[in-house]
């Protein structure tokens, strides 16, 4: 617990040390939402449609949108954050000397992980603040903690994303190409932008994905959609029960594989 | 007196687009508790690859590793928790933190319990004489003061084994003769720390170490303390010749000892060392030999150094192999 902690504390202060990065995050979120609302309604004509409301089970297209948007914040966070949290202690030169201390290396992913967590709570908060203040995104506050459930669910599952993403970046090392890839990936198969129903393929995939199951609850409580509460969170539950032993296994070998070859702290 | 680190026929190879490349090759030797052992050897030879195999940051191919009584690849943990790490180099701390923040960082990780942190930080910054700026970032550090914190981060944690891979490499001749002292004197004398310290600066392993090994091209070529090694040479004489020109070994090659020849290129000097037993006639054959590519400046009869011993072992100069 003390490396979880020492390890969020270290983040903090490095982050306090450049200002303007602390800047950015007060000021993205609004920046982030203008477009997008401008952009639903230009295609759509409004704030409501029949036809969108036919496939995704709201007519809302921008709350729809908007609730997407935050739930990828978490995303981008485990794939970025987590991908490149290792990469950036060889930039330090510090790599080789937290990996020689005496504690597993997820210890310190972990502490890297919550930290993130943290600060894309932050980022989120922001941003549904101003999709209630600004764009009427309805919310009661006796929802929060069925909420936060399933955003528990999610960041777990992404934890298992993000330490496969941090081990395959201290395997290829310069990991901007396969992020963004991934990170693609996960927008084309997962009801983050559009309904996925929209095609048979994304339809299938997203199967296999758990922001779908969290997007369905999520969008389900804060736009009032109907949704099965169990199954949802019962296939939630199950994929980060996989996700999480896989990711940690993907580190793992990366990590003894580098171990082997000597390409740990190489850039 | 008990083994601290028992090294066995110990292989590390690298593979790199079809050419292997043998960067630890069939290494053994054993170093005693409370010894500072000295592992020398030029660029390239090896010694990082082999601090790097015994503090877990790369797995061997073949052999053992036991460090304090925890074999390297079955108990990587219990061996993290005996040994400190210590390399050259600036770039291993976090210079957007102070220093007082990057020990309490460290000491987290080496698992240095709650209530001991403050103390043991508090002594550390002042045992390196940092107590003044502990508050301070380490980037507004010199590279002095930069290799003094990551002394203190590696004793975070008191381990009884030290590995200690280049430590003065870069630093200004102050802190170069500080490093020294300390790691002499307080690590070795009164702390009686197990040190394993490599460097390509022989005057360094001549000062510091009870025992030396010479390792070139993966090898370990000889093993014995200052010395012995010096008192193993053939002839008990030097001759030192400083010079002004450009000269190289090929200079040489017409006389019969110019394997044993080490030249170094200093200030814009060449100097020339040739172990020999009679100095008064190779002086002659070798002024005659360079008498058209260089000015001699003045001639010296001196006692062997281990860079002498090393030369004329390997037949290599310390300057002759790529970077690691």
């Amino acid at each position: 617990m003390n490396v979880i902690i020492a390890e969020i504390k270290k983040s903090f202060k490095i982050l306090l040390a450049y200002p303007v990065e602390i800047i950015f995050w007060i000021i993205s979120p609004l920046l982030w939402a203008v477009p997008l609302v401008f952009q639903g309604k230009a295609i759509i004509g409004g704030l409501r449609s029949t036809a969108f409301g036919n496939i995704a089970g709201t007519e809302e297209f921008i709350p729809y949108v908007l609730i997407g948007a935050i739930v990828s914040t978490y995303m981008a966070s485990s794939v970025w954050s987590m991908g490149f949290a290792l990469r950036d202690e060889t930039y330090y030169g510090t790599l080789e000397h937290i990996l020689s201390a005496p504690v597993k290396p997820v210890q310190i992913l972990l502490g890297k992980a919550l930290f993130n967590s943290m600060l894309s709570t932050t980022y989120v908060i922001i941003q549904l603040l101003i999709c209630i203040l600004i764009f009427g995104l309805q919310f009661t506050f006796y929802k929060i903690l069925p909420i936060l459930f399933f955003l528990v669910l999610l960041i777990a599952g992404l934890y298992g994303i993000g330490f496969a993403a941090a081990g395959l970046t201290l395997l290829v090392k310069e990991a901007h190409g396969l992020l963004h890839l991934f990170e693609y990936v996960l927008f084309l198969f997962s009801p983050i932008r559009y309904p996925v129903e929209i095609n048979p393929i994304t339809r299938t995939i997203s199967i296999f994905i758990p922001l779908t199951y969290a997007l369905i609850a999520l969008r389900g409580l804060l736009l009032n959609i109907e949704f099965d509460f169990w199954k949802n969170s019962l296939i939630l539950l199950g994929i980060d029960l996989v996700i999480i032993p896989l990711g940690l296994y993907i580190f793992h070998w990366v990590e003894m594989h580098t171990k082997l070859k000597g390409t740990l702290s190489e850039y | 007196m008990a083994n601290d680190i028992i090294i066995k026929e110990l292989v590390k190879v690298f593979k790199k687009h079809h050419t292997e490349v043998r960067a630890v090759d069939s290494v053994s030797f054993e170093i005693r508790e409370g010894e500072l052992f000295g592992l020398l050897g030029p660029n390239g030879a090896g010694k990082t690859t082999l601090i790097k195999c015994i503090s877990t940051l790369l797995i061997p191919d073949m052999g053992t590793a036991i460090v304090g009584g925890n074999d390297v690849l079955k108990e990587p943990i219990s061996v993290r928790k005996k040994i400190g790490v210590l390399t050259g180099g600036e770039r291993t701390l976090y210079w957007k933190l102070s220093a007082i923040d990057n020990l309490k960082y460290f000491a987290a990780l080496y698992g240095v319990p709650s209530k001991q942190v403050k103390q043991r930080v508090d002594f550390l910054l002042e045992l390196m004489g940092l107590k003044d700026r502990a508050n301070e970032n380490v980037e507004k550090f010199s590279s002095g003061m930069k290799q003094k914190l990551a002394i203190a981060r590696a004793l975070i944690h008191d381990p009884p084994i030290l590995l200690i891979d280049e430590p003065t490499l870069g630093l200004d001749p102050y802190f170069a003769r500080f490093i020294r002292h300390f790691v002499k004197e307080e690590l070795s004398h009164k702390l009686k720390k197990t040190i394993l310290l490599t460097t390509h600066y022989m005057d360094e392993a001549d000062e510091l170490c009870d025992r030396v090994a010479f390792m070139n091209r993966g090898k370990i070529e000889a093993l014995d303390t200052p010395t012995a090694l010096k008192k193993g040479m053939p002839q008990e004489q030097v001759l030192e010749l400083k010079c002004l020109g450009d000269l190289n070994k090929n200079s040489f090659a017409e006389l019969k000892e110019a394997s044993g020849i080490n030249i170094l290129k200093k200030d814009g000097y060449v100097y020339i060392r040739i172990n020999t037993g009679n100095p008064e006639s190779l002086l002659s054959r070798l002024v005659d030999t360079i008498r058209d590519k260089a000015k001699v400046l003045s001639v010296n009869v001196t006692s062997p150094t281990l860079e002498d011993v090393f030369v004329y072992l390997t037949g290599a100069s310390l300057k002759d192999t790529q970077d690691e």
